[in-house]
């Protein structure tokens, strides 16, 4: 009886501390002290643009391997922190479908095609599709926004997923050992194959104009 | 010879599995856009909910395994990328005569071909996909301009696409045993005829 009693105890302090700890749950990270760095870190994923380069670009990054596209882990981010800060300080901005739509299709041909670019030309690229995302996502910040909470939450965002990506198709590929598991190439430049069709018909669906609808 | 008794048992049971599915049943809905606002799960379900172009691509896929090394691969790869070509003269409106039938006589010509095993040289079989998948590409093309968002539109009609192929593929899988291979023609002759109802159909000679 006596255990019994200093358990309920035990469970009664537990929950009041529990309870007493509670603060206002935020529906929206921007009410958090680092709303800001998070709302810079999850833009991307509010654009399909945005999701489908990243994605074309770790892809094909990761099929190179490492000695090729180790540079991209640093350019890519960098990039990303110079468009923004180019866009923010100097008013431009960028609403090229065309231009988005032209590096979804090459980026996904050069992965279908299996093209084994240069590391200095995979850098370039790299850091050129970091600049336009960065001032593509620069047109989200308001008047109260932190510029630098949102400009290190795009550019952490941009290096943790070309890095994990990079990585995930590494160890993808690491695992091919013969005929029997070739199919781990073929499945990415069939990928490859998706995404280019995807920037071909976008590429169409943007000169067509909006005549087209 | 047999012959058939009332079962109270029996009867219960149909009933028991009747009534859940009755109670469960909704309107059926002809059009497949419909309460979807044209994004990527209407792009997603334009290739799977129309019939002739969910078994023509199918059939891609297990023409393509059965063919072996190289179509095995350069189809899943190369096939997308026409067909978005096709996909392009829809979004830009260019006249593209007997859509229909060609689109119905795809699922003709690829379950023959699995049907009796044809062998080709690659060059002429992927000749014969790649102007199927112009015609399977228009379809989905002149669809995705009203789309609310085409680029999520685009992403799932080509997606859908792809993973019909990968299951043509995966079942070509089942060449590796006799029975396997009989099944798979069988499945090709379904394909076939059925392809012919949909040129049928779309020739007007049914309803």
């Amino acid at each position: 009886m006596k255990i019994v009693s200093a358990h309920a105890a035990r469970i009664t302090a537990a929950a009041f501390a529990t309870l007493a700890a509670i603060t206002p749950a935020h529906a929206h990270l921007i009410g958090t002290r680092f709303g800001d760095f998070y709302a810079g870190a999850f833009h991307p994923i509010t654009d399909l643009n945005d999701v489908l380069l990243w994605l074309a670009l770790g892809l094909l990054a990761g099929s190179l391997q490492g000695e090729r596209s180790r540079w991209l882990v640093l350019l890519f981010p960098l990039g990303l922190a110079c468009g923004f800060v180019v866009s923010t300080s100097a008013g431009i901005t960028f609403g090229g479908n065309a231009t988005n739509a032209t590096l979804i299709g090459a980026l996904g041909l050069a992965l279908a095609a299996g093209t084994r670019i240069p590391a200095p030309l995979l850098g370039i690229i790299g850091f050129s599709l970091g600049v336009t995302r960065g001032i593509a996502n620069a047109a989200a910040i308001e008047a109260t926004t932190n510029l630098t909470l949102f400009g290190a939450g795009l550019a952490c965002a941009g290096y943790a997923t070309i890095t994990l990506l990079m990585a995930l198709v590494m160890a993808f590929r690491r695992a091919e050992a013969g005929p029997a598991t070739a199919w781990r190439g073929i499945a990415l430049r069939a990928l490859g194959g998706w995404i280019a069709a995807i920037g071909l018909m976008m590429i169409g669906f943007t000169y067509a104009g909006s005549g087209s609808t | 010879m047999f012959s058939l008794r009332f079962s109270p048992i029996a009867a219960l049971a149909v009933a028991l599995v009747l009534t859940p599915l009755i109670l469960l049943s909704e309107p059926a809905l002809a059009h497949e856009q419909a309460g979807i606002a044209g994004g990527a799960l209407s792009g997603f379900l334009h290739p799977l909910t129309g019939p002739d172009h969910m078994i023509a691509m199918v059939a891609v896929g297990i023409w393509g395994a059965q063919l072996g090394v190289p179509a095995i691969w350069v189809l899943p790869i190369t096939f997308p990328i026409v067909m978005a070509a096709g996909g392009v003269l829809g979004i830009l409106k260019l006249p593209l005569p007997f859509e229909e039938p060609v689109i119905a006589l795809s699922a003709l010509v690829l379950g023959a071909a699995v049907a009796i095993r044809l062998k080709l040289p690659f060059a002429f079989a992927a000749a014969i996909v790649a102007v199927f998948a112009i015609f399977h590409g228009y379809a989905h093309g002149t669809e995705l301009p009203h789309a609310a968002n085409p680029l999520a539109y685009g992403i799932g009609f080509v997606v859908a696409t792809g993973l019909l192929h990968l299951c043509g593929i995966s079942i070509g899988l089942l060449l590796r045993w006799p029975v396997g291979d009989r099944l798979i023609r069988g499945m090709g002759a379904a394909i076939a005829l059925l392809g012919c109802y949909f040129l049928v159909r779309s020739l007007g000679g049914i309803a």
